[in-house]
């Protein structure tokens, strides 16, 4: 618990923390905004081709996380990657010498930080999606909740695993490097030889896993199973950053 | 209590701290003395379980310090005054690491106040800060959780001498606490000055152990002679060589001699003839203790040619 307290009392004296954070909204409102945009001019255009009818809001916002969830990776990765810039992960370890403890409490701030910005972020979405969408989009209660918790978790255990990642690479370029070959790039080379073995590896990489519990479609495999390999992803990285930190000197 | 057993760390081929052994003990200052790249800041990372020994140990009252709970009631640590993020002040800085290990707040400004950091030094964003004041604010962070034991690497780089005199007399209070207090330093000077008791390290090697009054002796009493007469203290110095003392000229008119006596010295003088202006003997300064011990170790030598170049 005190270790959580010093990683959270860190966090939030940095204003670093605030700006990537103000980055994310605005990401999330003008996308958000775009994406609605494009939804509306497509079904009172003359292309009937582009119709898209009448969609949930929650699609909107799940459409923008490919983007906004970059914001959102740079606050759990720098949690850790700019302790080893600034050298602070000394003083860090010198304080907490348990290496487990130290990237736990790293984890449960990044978590609790993130589900909270995407709850905010689900929301600041559909304020500005409805109206734009009009008559085109629909937000039914029960399921935009669903959505943006769904969201939120999702940004909750990327944060997780950009985080576990920055302790293994301590680079924060490196790191988002990486992250988005294992979000994107991998699984979408995958997909292009269609050959359904490499649909199946494909299909377990993080950013998929994420993609089947937000579009909640069941298929390959229903969300909840989404939602266990996002977790056990954020473990995965998160048991390799704590054998770096052990191993290799600080 | 710092107890180093067999400590040795090794980086590829470079061997940093090699099978280094001792007890820095409480109740006294302990200097850490030896030139740049000599192994101390290493000692230091292994002793706060930063680095991994490749060999032997490093205890903190007996316990290696991966194995504490809460370090900082035992021992607290100055390394790197630079290592800050630029962006956080101070004072968030101190109040983070109070809250790892369930320090009360107010502690904060007690070191705040202990350290002469006021209060709009202390709300800075670490990157306005002086070197001199960084090294205040490292020195807070290790006052915070009271320890009995603190280690402060290379404390007065960068400071005045209004800081560096405020350094010397907190160590000196904190050691007559009763505390264990360490500390590095490269400049001989300062340590002959601050600290009661010498660890010397040279290659990573262990070269000296003792008080620093002892290690100053080790250099021997030195004699100086002087003479108008060059011709004589030629001659004086042929002859003490002869019987196996160390002369150096300083000038032409005038010779510093160790392994000798000032007796021996006055007698051969008035049996060869030579008048003399001045004949007294003074203490070896540290400085030259240091070389006299390190000229024994012919691979610390070669080694410090070595990194020169």
């Amino acid at each position: 618990m005190t270790t959580i307290r010093a990683e959270w009392t860190k966090l939030w004296t940095v204003r670093s923390t605030w700006w990537t954070m103000l980055a994310a909204v605005v990401l999330m409102a003008a996308t958000a905004g775009q994406l609605a945009i494009y939804v509306a001019n497509g079904n009172t255009n003359d292309d009937p081709g582009d119709d898209a009818g009448v969609v949930p809001v929650g699609a909107v916002l799940i459409d923008s996380l490919e983007l906004v969830q970059y914001a959102v990776l740079a606050l759990g990765l720098l949690m850790i990657t700019s302790e080893f810039t600034t050298g602070t992960i000394r003083t860090t370890l010198q304080c907490t010498p348990s290496r487990a403890r130290v990237l736990l409490a790293k984890a449960a701030v990044t978590a609790a930080v993130t589900f909270g910005l995407g709850l905010l972020l689900g929301g600041v979405g559909a304020l500005v999606a409805s109206p734009v969408l009009g008559e085109w989009g629909t937000a039914p209660p029960a399921g935009t909740f669903r959505d943006v918790v769904a969201l939120a978790a999702y940004l909750a255990l990327i944060g997780v695993l950009a985080l576990g990642l920055g302790a293994v690479l301590r680079s924060a370029v490196l790191t988002l490097t990486v992250l988005l070959a294992v979000l994107m790039i991998v699984p979408l080379s995958l997909r292009e030889p269609d050959i359904t073995a490499l649909h199946r590896i494909a299909d377990a990489f993080p950013g998929e896993a994420g993609h089947h519990l937000l579009a909640g479609d069941g298929q390959p495999y229903p969300p909840a199973v989404g939602l266990l390999l996002l977790a056990g992803w954020a473990a995965v990285a998160l048991l390799a950053g704590r054998a770096a930190l052990r191993r290799r000197d600080a | 209590m710092i107890t180093l057993r067999a400590l040795t760390k090794r980086f590829r081929e470079t061997t940093a701290v090699d099978g280094l052994t001792v007890d820095i003990a409480p109740g006294r200052v302990t200097g850490f003395l030896g030139p740049n790249g000599a192994g101390k800041s290493t000692t230091m990372r292994l002793v706060l379980g930063l680095d991994r020994p490749t060999a032997g140990q490093a205890l903190i009252g007996g316990r290696p310090y991966r194995e504490l709970r809460r370090p900082l009631h035992e021992i607290g640590a100055l390394l790197d005054a630079r290592a800050l993020h630029p962006a956080r002040s101070g004072r968030a800085h101190l109040s983070a690491i109070a809250a790892s290990n369930g320090i009360p707040a107010r502690r904060v400004d007690e070191v705040l106040a202990t350290v002469g950091l006021d209060d709009r030094a202390a709300a800075k964003p670490a990157r306005a800060l002086s070197l001199g004041m960084g090294q205040r604010l490292g020195i807070a962070g290790a006052l915070l959780g009271d320890p009995p034991v603190l280690m402060f690497d290379e404390p007065v780089n960068g400071l005045d001498p209004d800081g560096v005199r405020w350094i010397r007399q907190l160590s000196r209070s904190l050691a007559a606490e009763g505390r264990t207090v360490l500390i590095s330093s490269h400049l001989m000077s300062e340590m002959q000055q601050t600290a009661d008791w010498l660890v010397v390290l040279g290659q990573g090697r262990l070269i000296a152990d003792a008080p620093t009054a002892q290690v100053i002796a080790g250099g021997g009493l030195a004699v100086r002679v002087r003479s108008p007469r060059p011709t004589g203290l030629a001659a004086l110095a042929d002859r003490l060589t002869a019987a196996g003392a160390v002369v150096e000229p300083g000038g032409t008119d005038e010779l510093t001699v160790t392994g000798s006596t000032v007796e021996r010295v006055g007698e051969l003088a008035y049996e060869l003839g030579v008048p003399l202006h001045e004949l007294a003997t003074h203490e070896a300064s540290l400085e030259r203790a240091f070389m006299a011990l390190t000229a024994d170790h012919v691979d610390y030598r070669a080694g410090a040619g070595g990194a020169a170049a």
